[in-house]
């Protein structure tokens, strides 16, 4: 991923969720590009961004020391799916974790995104040993 | 992807920190702010960074498959020669821009763009300590006379006015030129890295990977703001216009492409194993490159004028000057070009032109007057083309360079 590839994302997260929110998928490409550049990944189409997957490998997180792939933000333009990409997606971004020494991937979903938690559970993410929390109203 | 940091001898570091002091002097606020502004990532190095991991043969070139070379008397003399050249021009790069970028700092009207130009610019200072790092580790003795401590004290030497290319001898004529830079010389630097990371010469080319890794991010600290400025345009702000961005880009796109080399040459540095694309291959990537930048910034610039149901006027786009335009070096160097590549046959004509599409503020610069005044010569047959475009400026030469003193040389050389 790169700097030139916020349009597309900005646009598909919009075919995806309606809204146009440019300010916040610079701000969110700036912090990866500036960390770890080669780690978020773009899938394209006859040159086209139709993909991403934003992620990073962290580690100290909620007392877990080991160095973590973090897998936090992705998007499949909806003209393109059924083409496989986010597995592609997904797997290129896991070879990067495994190359800046992860040994594990994690990520978060929501009980509403039956879709997208189906789609991780087939690319081999099981329930973790982590207990989401919340305090609402804060 | 593991890297090992070196630090550079003391005299140099010292050098080079003495340099900082002189040339970069908003260096220390880099680390005041590091917390605010990028919570969480590692601290910032001044070292030198080689990636360990690369692969051991050599990419491109005639010796392709061969091991890469580890000292220079290991390379061609030919190839050895113009490695050296690309790392003092490499290094002469790194320390320009910083002091370009100096001028206009403080001028950002955004704490978040000033600081991001604050942090390319303590990058660039590292990427010219690598430099300064692969001239003294090294035995260059079976290609130049010059020792170590004089090439380190030339590259410090330079002023904006005096390094190797002419992107860096441009003075800035406000804070839109370090965002502009960024955007597009510093993309440039992307292709010259990444090039370089095919050299047959080991410690060069694994000094690459860091340095681009950091590029990246000096490309987004050129083009998040300019995404920014230009949604700002459409919403009437009276203080960015598209006009002064596209003045902007006319006045470095050229200058941008020179930085490749004259567009028909390049093939032996290929050949040597140095490189592994020509300059007029690398130079049409990146020009597609560029206008995807604008295409880009022009979606945002008409979403935000959709959004305010203003009717958006062709002409406020941004567009990429024709190659040709307003070139001092190269195949088109010194013809008279307009942006949309038409030609003009008279000099007052394409001058009076120039004023009206080069940014105000630029046009009372020493470059544009040289430019000028060395176009008038040649349009009236007192000088060749190969005399215009062998005036750009040349290298300071070394000694008397540090402001302290007339006497004091950057490097001081141990009494030991």
């Amino acid at each position: 991923m790169t700097e030139l590839d916020i349009e597309s994302i900005t646009q598909i997260d919009e075919r995806v969720t309606g809204t146009y929110r440019p300010e916040v998928w610079e701000d969110r490409a700036a912090y990866y590009i500036r960390r770890d550049p080669d780690s978020s990944q773009v899938a394209e189409v006859d040159g086209t961004v139709v993909g991403f997957m934003m992620g990073e490998v962290r580690g100290g997180e909620f007392g877990m020391n080991e160095p973590t792939g973090w897998v936090e933000f992705f998007g499949v333009d909806p003209s393109a799916r059924g083409r496989s990409l986010g597995r592609r997606l997904l797997e290129a971004l896991l070879a990067h974790f495994r190359e800046r020494g992860a040994q594990v991937a994690r990520t978060m979903v929501q009980e509403k995104d039956a879709e997208i938690a189906g789609f991780l559970s087939a690319m081999g993410f099981k329930p973790a040993k982590v207990v989401p929390l919340e305090r609402r109203p804060l | 992807m593991s890297e090992r940091t070196y630090e550079v001898p003391k005299p140099y570091h010292d050098a080079v920190m003495h340099w900082q002091k002189h040339n970069f002097p908003d260096y220390p606020l880099l680390s005041q702010t590091w917390e605010k502004y990028f919570p969480t990532d590692q601290p910032f190095c001044l070292c030198a960074r080689i990636q360990e991991s690369i692969p051991d043969v050599q990419p491109v070139g005639a010796h392709a498959g061969e091991p890469r070379s580890l000292r220079p008397a290991e390379l061609e003399p030919e190839a050895a020669r113009h490695l050296l050249a690309i790392i003092r021009a490499q290094a002469s790069t790194e320390f320009g821009s910083i002091q370009q970028h100096q001028a206009t700092l403080e001028r950002a009207n955004d704490d978040q763009d000033k600081m991001w130009v604050l942090r390319v610019m303590a990058e660039e200072l590292r990427h010219g300590y690598q430099m300064i790092h692969l001239l003294t580790s090294a035995d260059w003795s079976s290609v130049s006379d010059a020792k170590p401590v004089d090439m380190v004290e030339e590259i410090l030497s330079m002023r904006t006015g005096s390094h190797v290319l002419a992107a860096f001898n441009l003075e800035y004529d406000s804070f839109v030129d370090n965002v502009i830079f960024c955007a597009f010389i510093d993309r440039v630097g992307k292709y010259q890295l990444t090039m370089q990371k095919a050299s047959c010469y080991r410690p060069f080319a694994a000094s690459m990977p860091p340095m681009l890794r950091e590029e990246a991010f000096h490309l987004a600290t050129g083009v998040i703001p300019m995404r920014r400025w230009v949604e700002k345009a459409a919403s009437g702000d009276p203080l960015i216009t598209m006009a002064t961005l596209q003045r902007a880009v006319n006045k470095w796109f050229g200058r941008g492409l020179e930085m490749f080399g004259h567009e028909a040459k390049g093939q032996e540095i290929v050949a040597l194993g140095l490189k592994d694309m020509a300059n007029g291959e690398a130079q049409d990537a990146y020009i597609d490159e560029c206008g995807k930048m604008l295409d880009d910034l022009n979606k945002r610039h008409v979403r935000a004028m959709e959004a305010r149901a203003a009717t958006v006027d062709e002409a406020d786009l941004l567009r990429l000057p024709h190659p040709r335009f307003f070139r001092r070096r190269g195949e088109p160097a010194f013809q008279m070009i307009a942006v949309d590549g038409a030609p003009f046959a008279d000099v007052d004509a394409y001058v009076r032109y120039l004023g009206a599409v080069l940014p105000e503020a630029y046009l009372a610069s020493r470059d544009v007057k040289h430019y000028v005044e060395t176009l008038r010569k040649l349009v009236a047959g007192q000088i060749t083309i190969k005399d215009a475009i062998k005036s750009t400026p040349h290298l300071a030469r070394v000694g008397g360079a540090c402001p302290c003193s007339n006497s004091v040389r950057w490097v001081v050389e141990d009494a030991a």
